[in-house]
């Protein structure tokens, strides 16, 4: 199946999903195109890792295409793309966790690259560090939810859905997620670095 | 919930994640690979997985919750099919 380059961007998810289970390369670019933001932002805010995320990225819209015929297309497809992201950000940070970040460390310090000397500090904006290590310090569960909440908009609804846990559960982390977070940036007291809060555009 | 600090927590997250891209190259690549890989044609629509609880050694009895778990990402995930403990 062909898609019409001047009219892509009027077709629909569910018809480009049509069009990808009938082998169509083009809808799988249409969809990258069009979905990319929302699961890059997802990865990297899980991850923590630029390089991670765009692997990520691209993990997730390769298993999109090779398994395009379990997707339902009478269904949006964020909610597929949104869990599929977080279980494979998920995954990465547990992997890391585990045997990755030792062996990382090693190559570091052999190679002279370590992340905790001045030079490498000193590229790194202090501020935006400081985001990062209160989202990388959440437990990875109230990490997900935070990242799906504030980042991406979803509701609570839609948050227990796609991670398939009770909304219940997705307040509970969603509270204690949101108190860590305020906690460790200064929030709670007013604290917080005048550069971090220009108008997000 | 404070409201005010709820914004601001938004807004300051969105600023962070915001500020990084993804890469340009990422379409092509992934056109490339996708034209090279072969699609699944799978059948089964359940794996069903029957964890050995009592055989597994206490001395790791905190590890098997994440091995399970990353287990059932990357098999399930790699089949495309769902995954259903018993």
């Amino acid at each position: 199946m062909s898609i019409c380059a001047e009219k892509i961007n009027a077709i629909s998810d569910s018809e480009l999903i049509i069009s990808l289970q009938a082998g169509s390369l083009e809808a799988l670019g249409v969809l990258y195109d069009r979905h990319r933001g929302l699961v890059f932002r997802t990865a990297i805010a899980i991850t923590g890792d630029s390089e991670a995320a765009a692997d990520l990225l691209h993990d997730v819209f390769l298993r999109l295409h090779r398994f395009a015929d379990h997707v339902d297309p009478r269904r949006p497809l964020e909610p597929w793309l949104y869990r599929m992201t977080t279980n494979l950000s998920y995954t990465w940070v547990k992997r890391r966790q585990r045997w990755l970040r030792p062996l990382e460390d090693v190559a570091d310090w052999l190679s002279g690259t370590r992340k905790d000397t001045p030079a490498y500090q000193a590229e790194m904006d202090d501020s935006w560090r400081q985001v990062q290590q209160a989202v990388s310090s959440l437990p990875l569960s109230h990490r997900g939810v935070v990242v799906l909440y504030y980042i991406n908009d979803l509701s609570l609804q839609e948050i227990s859905e796609i991670l398939d846990i009770p909304v219940g559960t997705v307040k509970s982390r969603l509270h204690y997620g949101r108190q860590a977070l305020k906690q460790s940036l200064g929030l709670l007291a007013g604290e917080i670095l005048p550069e971090l809060q220009y108008e997000f555009t | 919930m404070d409201k005010k600090s709820d914004a601001l927590l938004r807004k300051l997250l969105k600023n962070w994640v915001y500020r990084q891209r993804p890469p340009d190259n990422g379409r092509a690549r992934l056109l490339w690979e996708a034209a090279h890989a072969s699609r699944s044609k799978i059948d089964l629509t359940v794996l069903l997985f029957h964890p050995q609880y009592k055989s597994y050694p206490s001395s790791h009895s905190n590890d098997w919750p994440q091995t399970l778990f990353t287990w059932i990402n990357e098999n399930s995930f790699q089949f495309g099919i769902q995954t259903r403990l018993c």
